[in-house]
């Protein structure tokens, strides 16, 4: 009986087991999904390349659960996932070209026994360039590419085996705490693709490198064990590689995407269905969805982004000023923000709006001023109870003047939860961006921006649902990814579970 | 090992350099149209409302394919797209005309005769041709407007045509009689016609109807020219004349029998029928004022549109600028000392229809009496022969008020009006509900207006109009529900909230075919989209070539293919009621030329 327990102890707190139950269940419910759409009901006819994916994923999800019977026989055997087990990963690193990240991811976990972070990000990295690489190599069935492309594809599939050969190296010789010597020039190598906007490569390079200076082994664990802490987080793995993947698309989309195709009405292909030159159809003026979607993330993230810095960075700064001084400085300025927080954020942006007219700038200063109070408000509190450790006591007896204080000691100490809430807002900023675009206050109706083309899409949905689905799916995911990567770092950064 | 390595990558650079050979790229593609002009590109401004937001972006495409650049200003709604105009915020503006009273001189007059109601242009050739085009009819007239457009369009391109819409209406028939909801060219819906599939429900059943904008200018005809109004005050004051569904000048459903224009074309008779009393509302119910709407009231109507100064802000003189007199005729034997152009007397002419023959000609309405043949004829005459005058009365401005309401409530003296504490007859605040309510509106039309919110007006019908008559109202109550988004209003359509759309947006008319419950009627319209530019300090007033350049980047056949072939090439404001035979081609190779010769004036 004991023996028994002990077992499903070891399932529950093995991470490949728990990883296979979530993909069985996400690649069950994408075959599902296809084998509805295989059919087209109103004309009785098959669609057969969703029928190909259908089985594709569907044999997956079938391999899938055979690993998980495999894993619960070693573990019940000998008490570890085998060698030879271990081996079944592999086919699964296949699924990544019939885009199904979540089996891809599974495969690379199961292949290797090793688990470092290092490990984990440099096979993220890679998945995102595959996904990079296949979306940006649709264009191909276009009448023609931008100038770069082919140099683009080319530098893409370059990443793309770096990143799998980094993540071999790293399986061979890297450890929980060392990695050898020579992995500092790679690391530094893995600092250039950040320029494609893969965050996982910038992060794979600074851990490589802290790990192979070695000088600050305390610094290493701490910052190991954060990251290990979020990335056994399986949604919250998957929101950071989705957000890292939009991030990247957007930011080389200019190399592999024509924006004429995006803007530029084209009369001869109004409200086309889906096909291999428009992916994902045409919209009412003959504009390719697909690119107006790529683009269009451009614009969703850098004002996500921006109208999240900008109020953290304000609201931030007058919240510590208030917290640390207190009294007076702390009525005045927060009083302020309390007249401000009265109004409603979403009526405060288009009252801007609607006053300065509609532009990027004056929609990311729209929808920031009205975040400011709420971060002032976290960092106040957090700033509040620093303020008090001993270590600011110490500070001041040494003769540190208050600036120096406040953001040398206590600010950074207070980070935690303003990055967290930084995290779980963006998707708010995001959502406000596009709300914004839909009432037609945000971008001019013809750029390319997820709100706007949902907008479009609403009109049609009777006759041409894609149009507005296709948008919509994506502000969701995007959002929702925000939200599950947030989670994970609230729970990797709270100090009860430290 | 290494061979193996080194047939893998020898085989991967012949399939790269294999799939290099196969993409074009797009300087390959692109490279005949590397020409661009030379010289920064002129920058041009184009002010839109929302709704015309497909517009805008059609004409922003043009523009920009031939060399511009252009910045879009977007206005939510009619009141601060008009105060951009006013401002002159603009290079170009997109903007529509529809000449409700079906005649050419409408289209042009108040549009682009220097001093018009609208106008932005002066321009002595125009004016010259205008007027002179308004005194001929036939090819005569075909061949002066064709020298108008010539000279308004190709030679000063003051505006640039877009294309001429088409009315697509909606009826919901399942509750809708389809055959009684009429869809005329010019007009305004006709209200009076519409009957229920089963008749037993027009007395209790509400007809429900649509309109877009819920803030009503005047119910004062003469006060308001707009689409607020048009509808309404159409259906609520009868006119000497009616214009068919084709644009035919017609007695027909108006106040008279029959008309009679003098071979002189100088001269206008009406004879008038005796069976429509005004109404007025008590108690949210239409009563039978028993006051005849008579030739006094035809006289002071007529007087009062005509002259600038009868009422505060008057909107609507200029249509009427050409009616000289307007009499009631008291001598039975000047009618048939008159002549028609087909030498008939007038007293023949008007007698056509008759319930019983003209045996006098009274002046007071006291003494009319149709059936014992006691009638009163009108005569209206111009300064010159000027025929489409038939057109401007059978217009909502030329409605027929009561003189007793309108004089009781227009006690103010004009010149010294106070809009904070005069209130005119027909504002919209006494109709309102609310503390200000105090509905003072005499109709003389088939139904009148009781009272009205942000959500809906309602209307009930005129219980002394026409009664007995073909022309009598059918169904009792009418409710006008405020629907600003016009793709809401086909939602409320579809499910039957609103009985009849008349703007079905040309895109989801298949929706609207597809569905069982509705039907889709389709109409030719006069509504004219048109690109007006900036006369005044812009670069676009100085320079015709900068404009002409504008003008030979549209592209009608590329908004045609938008509209799903649902619209049709236009001129100008004329064409859809005469077709010169001119045609706006779009020309790149013009574009650059009149692009380089702007550039060189600079």
């Amino acid at each position: 009986m004991k023996f028994i327990s002990d077992v499903k102890l070891l399932l529950k707190i093995t991470q490949e087991y728990v990883n296979a139950q979530f993909t069985i269940a996400f690649s069950a419910i994408f075959s599902l999904l296809f084998l509805l759409y295989c059919f087209n009901f109103s004309e009785g006819v098959w669609r057969p390349i969703v029928l190909v994916f259908f089985a594709i994923y569907a044999a997956t999800t079938i391999y899938v659960w055979l690993t998980s019977l495999v894993i619960k026989k070693d573990l019940a055997k000998h008490r570890e996932v085998t060698k030879r087990s271990r081996l079944l990963g592999i086919p699964l690193i296949l699924t990544v070209f019939a885009g199904n990240v979540f089996a891809a991811g599974y495969g690379f976990m199961l292949a290797s026994k090793n688990k470092t972070a290092e490990y984990t990000f440099a096979v993220y990295a890679f998945l995102t360039q595959i996904f990079i690489l296949m979306i940006s190599g649709l264009n191909i069935f276009k009448p023609y590419v931008v100038d770069t492309f082919i140099l683009a594809m080319g530098t893409f599939i370059i990443l793309a085996a770096l990143y799998l050969v980094t993540a071999i190296l790293i399986a061979r010789h890297v450890t929980v705490d060392t990695a050898p010597k020579w992995m500092l020039p790679l690391g530094i190598v893995l600092l250039i693709p950040t320029l494609t906007g893969n965050f996982f490569s910038l992060l794979l390079g600074i851990t490589l490198i802290r790990k192979a200076r070695n000088t600050d082994p305390s610094a290493v664990e701490k910052w190991q064990k954060t990251w290990n802490k979020i990335l056994r987080n399986t949604m919250a793995v998957f929101g950071l590689f989705f957000i890292v993947f939009m991030f990247s698309l957007s930011v080389v989309s200019s190399w592999t995407f024509d924006y004429d195709f995006a803007v530029e009405n084209n009369y001869a292909v109004l409200l086309q269905t889906p096909t291999l030159e428009y992916p994902l159809g045409t919209d009412n003026f003959g504009r390719d969805l697909f690119s107006r979607i790529v683009f269009g993330a451009q614009i969703s993230l850098i004002v996500g982004f921006c109208a999240t810095i900008i109020p953290a960075l304000i609201g931030g700064a007058l919240g510590a000023i208030s917290g640390y001084y207190g009294k007076n400085t702390d009525n005045i300025i927060m009083r302020a923000l309390d007249v401000l927080y009265a109004i409603p954020g979403i009526l405060l942006a288009i009252a801007i709006i609607a006053a300065f007219g509609a532009n990027t700038t004056n929609l990311i200063i729209a929808l920031s001023v009205g975040a400011i109070p709420t971060y002032a408000r976290t960092m106040r509190a957090n700033v509040m109870q620093i303020s008090n450790y001993e270590f600011v006591e110490s500070a001041r007896a040494l003769g540190a003047n208050d600036r120096s204080i406040i953001f040398r000691h206590i600010v950074p100490n207070a980070l935690a939860p303003m990055i967290v809430k930084a995290t779980l807002t963006i998707g708010g900023a995001v959502i406000s961006t596009s709300s914004l675009s839909f009432l037609g206050l945000g971008i001019e109706p013809h750029i390319p921006e997820w709100g706007n083309i949902l907008k479009v899409g609403s009109t049609y949905l009777e006759s041409h649902s894609y149009l507005a689905i296709f948008p919509g799916l994506c502000i969701m995911l995007l959002v929702l990814s925000f939200n599950f990567f947030g989670d994970g770092l609230r729970d990797a950064l709270d100090p009860k579970s430290n | 090992m290494n061979k193996k390595l080194f047939t893998l990558a020898s085989t991967a650079t012949v399939a790269a350099v294999a799939l290099t050979g196969c993409v074009e790229t797009k300087s390959d593609v692109k490279e005949n149209d590397g020409a661009e002009s030379t010289g920064t590109k002129p920058v041009i401004e184009l002010l839109g409302m929302g709704s015309s937001e497909q517009d805008m972006n059609i004409v922003r495409d043009q523009l920009v394919k031939n060399g511009f650049d252009v910045k879009l200003n977007i206005q939510p709604d009619y009141g601060s797209f008009t105060a951009q105009q006013d401002a002159g915020n603009f290079d170009i503006a997109i903007s529509s005309w529809t000449t409700v009273t079906g005649n050419p001189d409408y289209a042009v007059r108040g549009l682009f005769k220097s001093g018009g109601d609208y106008s932005r242009t002066a321009d002595k050739t125009v004016d010259k041709l205008i007027d002179e085009a308004s005194t001929l009819t036939g090819d005569e007239a075909k061949e002066k407007y064709k020298e108008l457009e010539q000279a308004l369009v190709f030679d000063n391109a003051y505006i640039a045509p877009l294309y001429i819409s088409q009315k697509f209406q909606g009826i919901y028939k399942t509750e809708v009689n389809p055959d009684t909801v009429r869809l005329p060219k010019s007009r305004a819906q006709a209200w009076e016609t519409i009957s229920f599939n089963d008749e037993g429900k027009n007395a209790s059943e509400t007809l429900v109807l649509h309109q877009a904008i819920a803030s009503l200018t005047s119910l004062d005809p003469v006060k308001a020219n707009d689409g607020s109004i048009n509808t309404l005050n159409t259906n609520m004051y009868v006119r000497l004349v009616n214009l068919s569904d084709t644009d035919d000048v017609v007695s027909e459903g108006s106040l008279s029998y029959d008309h009679a224009i003098a071979e002189n074309n100088e001269e206008y008779y009406f004879v008038l029928r005796d069976d429509i009393n005004f109404a007025k509302v008590e108690g949210e119910k239409a009563v039978d004022t028993g006051d005849l709407v008579s030739a006094e009231d035809v006289v002071f109507s007529l007087n009062r549109a005509k002259d600038e100064n009868s009422v505060p802000d008057h909107r609507t003189y200029s249509i009427h600028e050409n009616i000289d007199t307007v009499e009631i005729v008291s001598d039975l034997t000047s009618l048939e000392s008159v002549k028609t152009a087909d030498g008939k007397s007038i007293l023949e002419e008007l007698s056509d229809e008759l319930p019983a023959a003209i045996s006098e000609v009274v002046t007071d309405e006291k003494d009319v009496d149709n059936a014992a043949g006691k009638y009163q004829v009108v005569k209206l005459t111009t300064p010159n022969p000027f025929p489409q005058v038939l057109n401007y009365l059978a217009h909502q401005s030329g409605g027929i008020v009561s003189e007793a309401a309108v004089t009781a409530v227009n006690t103010f003296d004009v010149a010294s009006y106070d809009p904070n504490s005069d209130i005119a007859y027909g504002d919209q605040s006494t109709i309102t509900e609310g503390g200000s309510y105090a509905n003072h509106l005499a109709a003389s039309g088939p139904y009148i207006l009781v009272k009205k919110n942000d959500y809906e007006a309602t209307f009930v019908k005129n219980p002394a109009y026409q009664a007995g008559t073909e022309n009598e109202p059918k169904i009792e109550n009418i409710s006008v529900r405020f629907i600003q988004d016009n793709d809401s209003a086909l939602s409320a359509l579809r499910n039957g909230e609103i009985h009849v759309l008349q703007s079905v947006p040309e895109t989801k008319t298949d929706v609207v075919e597809g569905d069982e419950n509705l039907q889709l009627k389709t109409a030719d319209s006069n509504a004219v989209s048109y690109l007006l530019f900036n006369t005044s300090g812009r670069e676009t007033a100085k320079s015709a070539d900068l404009r002409k350049a504008v003008l030979y980047s549209i592209n009608q056949s590329e908004f045609i293919s938008y509209y799903q072939d649902k619209k049709k090439p236009a001129v100008s404001t004329v064409t859809p009621l005469i077709d010169t035979g001119l045609k706006l081609e779009a020309d790149s190779a013009k574009v650059k030329e009149f692009l380089n010769a702007y550039n060189e004036s600079k």
